[in-house]
């Protein structure tokens, strides 16, 4: 059960919001148009509007708690639909980022592992391995053989290339080191220097 | 005609026939694809999700490259990569300050005014169905497709200036001037299930599966795609949907650069048409399209 406390950070949570994702929230109807087009909003995912109501309300634990911008695909539906335009892949990206900087455990962890190992293949290559990358994920999550026979049955074709797998980037160096200028920049602004 | 070319990670890897059929028809029509030097990963869905300003710095890479670049104009067939090109030029042109954030990251200077085409608008648009007329010689008749756009190439309009989200035509236009019959249905710009197709296949599986199962209801012999993402999660989760249905769909998902290919005679191989899961070359050898 979320309550609200009054508390100030409560208060903040909307306006960071605002001004991290540039959407304004306040501007929303409740229409609902963005949860019925949207792919990913089902029973157990509620969906755009919800997730606006409960940043609204300054419900923030619920909010970075929502599976609903973890699914989000960013197929941009909501923002082509919505009376006011507002963009909820913008919304996600900037709950995303809160949840990280707060340690609120991911609650899609699945979708959290892939987004991660997806980046650091970015990272480390320049350029992203797809297959390195689906290979640590099922490792990771103990189905080393999910979707192997398909897997086997493209290599066959010729489709995908098992060399791939030990291809470096030589756009890596060139990324890792702007991975790097950018996260000791976001440690100056958590210090506040 | 000359233009810049960026293919993006997944069409060196697991949509190469999307690349490979790409170059072929470009180079049937003299359009010179001039591929970016170094070019890197646009971050994908997951950089967009996880770290806003990791996404915009990794576009910022690829607009400096573009912009030394001779042709001032580029085509991206994936339409992530092309979606996120063109957010990230406008974003910084919006918000200074996040252009000299980013400038200072990738140390380059940005000028924001490239012209960013993903590939179906630029085929239709800019070379024109007169010319792609002009090279058809082997018309696709007979064969009964629906065009299937995604969202990315598409959505939200304020990025893409897509005219029509909820029907899109341009490729529909490019297929029927290439003698397919091109059926109508109204799933073209809903979603496949996209980066979840791994993390959760569940949920790829049933929004796949929607477009597959009002594809064969329609009377499709296959589905036309311009995204490799599209392709493969059609493609590979075919089968799951089809045990959850009891019954074999088996409905080819095309990429339309290799219909194109095939209508200009080029040989099937080298568009890659041999790479799908469910095989193609059986419905085109049935149809006559292929020897
Ligand atoms: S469509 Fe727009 S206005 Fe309506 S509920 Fe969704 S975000 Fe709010
Ligand atoms: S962008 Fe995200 S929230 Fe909006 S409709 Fe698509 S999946 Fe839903």
């Amino acid at each position: 059960m979320n309550r609200l406390t009054g508390a100030a950070v409560e208060k903040d949570f909307l306006s960071r919001v605002i001004e991290e994702s540039g959407q304004n929230l306040l501007a929303c109807l409740q229409c609902g148009k963005c949860s019925g087009g949207c792919p990913i909003s089902s029973d157990e995912v509620a969906g755009p509007r919800r997730l606006i109501a409960e940043i609204l309300y300054g419900n923030k634990r619920q909010a970075l708690e929502d599976p609903t911008w973890w699914y989000c695909v960013a197929c941009g539906t909501c923002m082509t639909r919505c009376p006011v335009e507002i963009n909820m892949y913008r919304v996600a990206t900037a709950l995303a980022e809160m949840a990280e900087e707060e340690k609120v455990p991911p609650s899609e962890p699945d979708i959290h592992l892939f987004e991660e190992l997806f980046l650091k293949s970015v990272e480390k290559y320049g350029r992203a391995n797809e297959l390195k990358v689906v290979m640590n994920f099922n490792l990771r999550t103990h189905h080393p053989f999910k979707d192997m026979g398909v897997g086997m049955t493209l290599m066959r074709k010729g489709a995908i290339n098992p060399g791939e797998f030990l291809k470096g980037g030589r756009a890596g160096e060139r990324v890792a080191r702007i991975f790097s200028r950018i996260s000791s920049k976001a440690q100056r602004k958590g210090t506040g220097e | 005609m000359k233009v810049s070319y960026y293919p993006g990670c997944s069409l060196e890897s697991t949509g190469k026939s999307y690349d490979h059929s790409t170059r072929e028809v470009c180079g049937a029509l003299g359009v010179e694809l001039q591929e970016v030097t170094d070019w890197v990963c646009c971050g994908s869905s997951a950089g967009l999700k996880m770290n806003r300003f990791v996404s915009t710095a990794l576009s910022g890479v690829n607009l400096a490259l573009l912009e030394k670049e001779e042709p001032g104009e580029v085509v991206a067939p994936c339409p992530f990569c092309y979606r996120r090109l063109a957010s990230a030029q406008e974003e910084m042109r919006q918000d200074p300050k996040l252009k000299g954030e980013v400038e200072e990251v990738i140390d380059a200077e940005l000028v924001g005014s490239l012209k960013i085409h993903n590939l179906v608008t630029f085929l239709r648009e800019k070379v024109g169905l007169e010319a792609i007329g002009a090279k058809l010689k082997k018309p696709l008749a007979g064969l009964k497709v629906v065009p299937y756009y995604g969202c990315f190439m598409v959505k939200p309009q304020q990025v893409t200036g897509c005219g029509d989200t909820e029907n899109p035509t341009s490729m529909d236009e490019i297929l029927a001037a290439l003698g397919a019959e091109v059926l109508d249905w109204d799933f073209k710009t809903e979603c496949c299930g996209a980066g979840l197709s791994l993390s959760k296949t569940d949920k790829a599986v049933e929004l796949s599966g929607r477009l597959i199962r009002e594809a064969a209801f329609r009377g499709a012999d296959a589905i036309v795609v311009a995204c490799q993402l599209c392709q493969a999660n059609l493609d590979v989760r075919q089968g799951q949907v089809g045990k959850e249905d009891n019954k074999q769909y088996d409905l080819p998902v095309i990429y339309f650069t290799q219909l194109m290919g095939l209508a200009f005679g080029l040989a099937p191989a080298a568009l890659g048409l041999n790479h799908h899961l469910v095989d193609p070359v059986a419905l085109l050898q049935k149809k006559g399209l292929i020897g």
